[in-house]
């Protein structure tokens, strides 16, 4: 299991423990917590599982390929350098303990 | 104890195609899971059971051997689940992406919905469903599918053959010899056109298909299912905007004095009905839901019309068209592996351009008081006529 720490819309620090097989989406989404929608359910083709990633797991994770990062400018919150789609980030390749911060609203 | 289906046999098609709303409000309430009788399939009308579907593609899996679209169109991406769903749907997503929509397609919108407003401007009246939302999203799909020499009245006639058959659950021989006919109408423009995209490509459908080197089948089966998700729903969703708009003198204000908020205009009007009320899955093996017995091999009917107007997210106000209420997910293009594909190109061609075009083109626009518009439909719904009187250009 890799330890991660989610900080959701409300500003609550959230400590998760997720399975490294799985999509940071889904992590964050079967932990019960609020703030991601993912209306497509991890295709890359809707921008409502978008998340800020810490300066430690953007410098562990390839980049975003061309796709991921033209879907990122429709998030309904303004990306940054350090947004993602979490679908398409997968556990197994977040360093442990990294910290991802979930935008105030995904629609 | 789960309980086992409960029949609904006290309901005719003729009232849901009339107005469903009743009878889902109804169903949520004492059968959220229940055997719909007169169409033959397990009715699904609750949000969150939309959702735990959608979500497990194994359990309840879009192919289907009894599926009448597979009959009418071939057998498309949209009956296909897995891996194998994935990467057909891999070779159209760019066509289909935002990036795409705002470059390429939004300016092709802009100037097709400037021509039509242009042309109906000086009428002083007309239906805006046959006027403007048909031909709107005819010609534009013309373009998406990569068929632009194609009459958009053949696609609006190809597109209700393929629709027809699909719900063809009386099995009776006319539908299924008038989608014969259009499927022929379909294939020629396909094998036409597919032979100009393979010497210069483009960002249409068929030209992906193209490029991708599909056989033949899979060409116009997908194809298919583009003119059969991609007319009727941005039409009709074009229709209950203005439906919307227009029986709501605050909104419609609000709208015409920002444009920018056609496009919250437009997602509340595809939840306030959806276009597409109605889609099927499989159950492939024996599963509860709401506390009710699901056996294998049940045909269901995800009611996404019911999914939207569920108390339970968007409170008793659910019935009203508000685009203004809290911001919620709702299911009109689907959820998961399945969603609309179409979403971002009729964020953009409905409620960026074409509604705020009309709107900005016909003065006092209003709808028509000596005749009311009608709605109908429950698989597919939307208004069937939208006359409306304006102040002539």
């Amino acid at each position: 299991m890799t330890k991660l720490t989610v900080i959701t819309p409300a500003g609550e620090s959230r400590a998760v423990e997720a399975d490294p097989s799985t999509s940071l989406m889904e992590a964050i989404r079967d932990a019960g917590i609020d703030g991601i929608v993912a209306e497509c359910g991890g295709t890359a083709a809707c921008a409502t599982c978008h998340v800020f990633v810490d300066e430690a797991a953007q410098a562990a994770l390839e980049p975003a390929d061309e796709h991921e990062e033209g879907m990122l400018e429709f998030a309904a919150v303004e990306a940054t350098a350090a947004s993602r789609l979490s679908c398409q980030v997968r556990v197994a390749d977040l360093p442990e303990g990294a910290v991802v911060t979930l935008p105030d609203t995904q629609l | 104890m789960p309980r086992p289906l409960p029949v609904i046999d006290d309901v005719s098609l003729a009232e849901m195609y009339d107005d469903p709303y009743p009878i889902y409000a109804r169903l949520r309430q004492e059968a959220p899971v229940a055997w719909l009788a007169p169409a033959n399939i397990a009715l699904i009308t609750r949000f969150d059971d939309m959702i735990a579907i959608e979500r497990d593609d194994e359990t309840f899996p879009a192919n289907d051997p009894r599926s009448l679209q597979i009959r009418s169109m071939g057998h498309s991406l949209m009956r296909r689940d897995g891996a194998e769903h994935a990467s057909e749907r891999a070779v159209l997503v760019k066509s289909f992406s935002p990036p795409m929509v705002k470059s390429h397609w939004s300016p092709l919108f802009r100037e097709i919905a400037d021509e039509l407003v242009g042309d109906i401007a000086p009428r002083g009246q007309g239906d805006l469903f046959t006027d403007f939302a048909a031909p709107m999203a005819a010609r534009a799909l013309a373009q998406i599918i990569g068929i632009p020499e194609t009459d958009w009245r053949d696609l609006l006639w190809w597109s209700q053959a393929l629709i027809d058959a699909t719900g063809n659950y009386a099995d009776l021989p006319e539908p299924w010899e008038r989608c014969a006919r259009a499927s022929e109408g379909i294939d020629a423009a396909i094998d036409h056109h597919a032979a100009l995209w393979a010497k210069a490509p483009n960002p249409s459908a068929l030209s992906a298909m193209v490029a991708a080197g599909w056989p033949i089948e899979r060409i116009r089966a997908d194809i298919k299912v583009i003119i059969g998700g991609g007319l009727n729903e941005p039409r009709d969703s074009i229709g209950t905007v203005l439906l919307g708009l227009l029986s709501d003198a605050a909104q419609l204000e609000a709208v015409k004095a920002d444009p920018a908020l056609g496009r919250k205009a437009f997602e509340e009007a595809v939840r306030w009905v959806a276009p597409i009320g109605m889609y099927p899955r499989r159950v492939a093996r024996e599963t509860v839901l709401s506390d009710t017995v699901l056996p294998a091999g049940t045909a269901i009917g995800l009611s996404a019309a019911s999914a939207c107007r569920d108390e339970s997210h968007f409170g008793e106000s659910a019935g009203r068209f508000d685009m203004n209420r809290p911001k919620a997910q709702h299911l009109a293009f689907g959820s998961g592996p399945h969603f609309c594909l179409g979403t971002w190109m009729a964020r953009s061609m409905v409620g960026d351009i074409a509604v705020p075009a009309l709107l900005d083109a016909l003065p006092e626009l209003r709808l028509d008081p000596q005749n009311p518009p009608r709605m109908g439909g429950w698989v597919f719904r939307g208004p069937l006529s939208l006359p409306a009187i304006w102040s002539p250009k």
